[in-house]
């Protein structure tokens, strides 16, 4: 048995993670660049100043991934003896958070707007000798926020699907639909630019909204996870069908008569138990421990997955049709 | 049906240009009641810039906004305030421009919307044109009016510092305004005690209103400059 050694990735996974960092790289210098022109054009626009809000939190995810790629590989200690994979679920669950929370806190704020009634001022500004309506600067800033975003995300998103990795697949998402956020933003700019005094506002809390529906589904997704719900896809929209599979493949043994794998994901791998019912106790040790070996050439996200026999499944309460089992 | 790929692009980018010419426009038609109409300009005491001793206001900023009256076509109708009365006035739109030497740093900014700053003056320390001009002003006995910022300003720093009634009437070193250094005949020794942006007020969103005063006041700050030189004294 070989526990505690799965913290490797497989060779052709390693270099689609390598591309991953260095578009992860990518995304901060160019947010960072993104948050730098908004904050130049900023004005009292709430429209700008939540677009702008969103671009700052969009560099959680990828730093969350950066973060996590330097430890979750970590060799498992006498003090960690789990490994480090935990550490991706940590970063995922504070940058959630702050996504959840920072949009409740500015979809209050387009309200409060609102229902005082304020006019945002936005005037203009001395450009190389031209006298420039700041609105059309903040259109060119937000039209730069929206377009690399959208490709880049677009980039990662086959990425995400490879390497199994949930933090890389929000990311993606997040940066793809960031044009909707520029374009709510543009239409609020354009609204003060023809009198619309609440267009602005309005825009905002709309931006708000997707801040806060991308926070509650984060915070969903990374709940479930830290509480050892079953592997799903990477786009937590059904069950992984990795343990299925791991269980037909062990009732293909001779020497096993049925088989429940109870897996968790951390990060990009599952660890977990598969229980399995022996047709009869000789030589089982090896069997085990053949079997268990055998899992981990099944598929490269099978990590500390151990064997445990046991006389019949009805006991995993777990599973609804366990007691209809042979 | 290829037409509609043609055509619907066209009508927008059509409609989008001839609109951008009149972009921003004012939420409360602020720019359209005051051009070729009246002109309601709340007025709070602040030497230079507005004075109100006689029977119509005086200074920088009144001769400033006459000018820009001039340009819409308007009559003024002058409103005397307190500068919070004034923050207040322009928070409800009754008065719709506001000017009283407000600077960049003020604090109304909730109720009122500041331009651009169309001038930036100092505090400086000046010697008289037979003084040497030396930045170094450790041990040097400047005269500075008594009561104000800049006073304060002068405490910190290593001249002997003389409280002075009227900076105009004593010889010698003093912090003054700096578009006043060459009027008195003084030389600038490059020690800044204080900078101010002035700037000029109006309703929150009024932008088309906005942006026709800041465009106006970016493109006359060589008249503004004479407008100083000649109203300071």
């Amino acid at each position: 048995m070989e526990l505690g050694t799965h913290h490797e990735l497989p060779p052709d996974k390693k270099k689609i993670h390598a591309k991953a960092i260095r578009l992860e790289w990518l995304t901060i210098a160019y947010l960072i660049s993104a948050v730098f022109f908004i904050y130049l054009t900023l004005g009292s626009s709430q429209a700008m100043k939540t677009a702008w809000f969103e671009d700052m939190l969009s560099l959680i995810p990828p730093i969350a991934f950066l973060v996590a790629a330097r430890y979750r590989h970590r060799p498992v200690s006498e003090k960690f003896p789990y490994g480090f994979h935990r550490a991706v679920s940590i970063a995922y669950l504070c940058a959630a958070l702050a996504l959840f929370s920072m949009g409740g806190f500015l979809l209050f704020d387009a309200i409060m707007k609102l229902i005082a009634f304020e006019h945002p001022s936005i005037g203009v500004v001395q450009l190389f000798g031209h006298q420039i309506w700041l609105g059309w600067l903040m259109l060119l800033a937000l039209l730069y926020s929206a377009i690399p975003a959208a490709i880049i995300g677009r980039m990662k998103l086959p990425l995400a699907r490879s390497l199994h990795d949930k933090v890389l697949f929000g990311d993606a998402t997040m940066n793809k639909a960031d044009w909707l956020t520029a374009g709510a933003a543009m239409v609020g700019v354009l609204g003060i630019g023809v009198g619309l005094w609440w267009a602005d506002a309005v825009a905002a809390a709309f931006i708000s909204l997707d801040i806060l529906h991308d926070g509650l589904k984060n915070l969903k997704a990374v709940v479930a996870d830290l509480m050892d719900s079953r592997p799903t896809t990477v786009d937590d929209s059904a069950a992984d069908p990795l343990p299925a599979r791991i269980e037909t493949e062990l009732e293909k043994l001779r020497w096993v008569r049925a088989a429940a794998a109870r897996l968790r994901e951390e990060g990009h791998v599952f660890n977990g138990e598969v229980f399995v019912v022996p047709t009869s106790d000789d030589a089982l040790t090896e069997k085990l421990t053949a079997a268990q070996r055998a899992l981990n050439e099944l598929d490269w996200r099978v990590g500390d997955v151990v064997v445990v026999p046991i006389p019949d499944l009805s006991s995993l309460r777990w599973r609804p049709e366990a007691a209809e089992r042979p | 049906m290829r037409w509609n790929r043609l055509v619907v692009p066209l009508v927008i980018c059509v409609t989008f240009t001839t609109t951008a010419c009149d972009i921003p426009r004012d939420p409360e038609g602020t720019l359209d009641d005051v051009t070729g109409g009246t002109m309601r300009v709340g007025v709070t005491a602040n030497e230079p810039w507005v004075v109100l001793a006689g029977t119509e206001p005086r200074g920088v900023e009144v001769e400033i906004v006459k000018l820009f009256a001039e340009e819409l076509d308007a009559d003024i109708e002058w409103f005397e305030h307190s500068e919070e009365g004034l923050a207040h006035a322009i928070e409800m739109r009754t008065v719709d421009l506001a000017i009283g030497g407000f600077t960049s740093t003020n604090m109304w900014s909730s109720k009122v919307t500041w331009t651009h700053p169309y001038l930036t003056t100092q505090i400086v320390v000046a010697v008289p044109s037979d003084h040497p001009v030396d930045e170094d002003i450790t041990g040097l006995e400047v005269a500075v009016e008594k009561g104000t910022g800049a006073a304060g300003v002068l405490e910190k720093t290593d001249a002997e510092v003389v409280l002075v009634d009227d900076v105009a009437q004593v010889d010698g070193p003093r912090a003054i305004e700096s578009y006043l250094v060459d009027d008195l005949d003084l030389d600038d020794t490059g020690v800044r005690l204080e900078e101010s942006d002035q700037v000029m007020g109006v309703p929150h969103g009024e932008n088309a209103w906005l942006t026709k005063l800041e465009r106006f006041l970016l493109t006359h700050t060589e008249t503004i400059d004479e407008i100083l030189e000649t109203e300071d004294m």
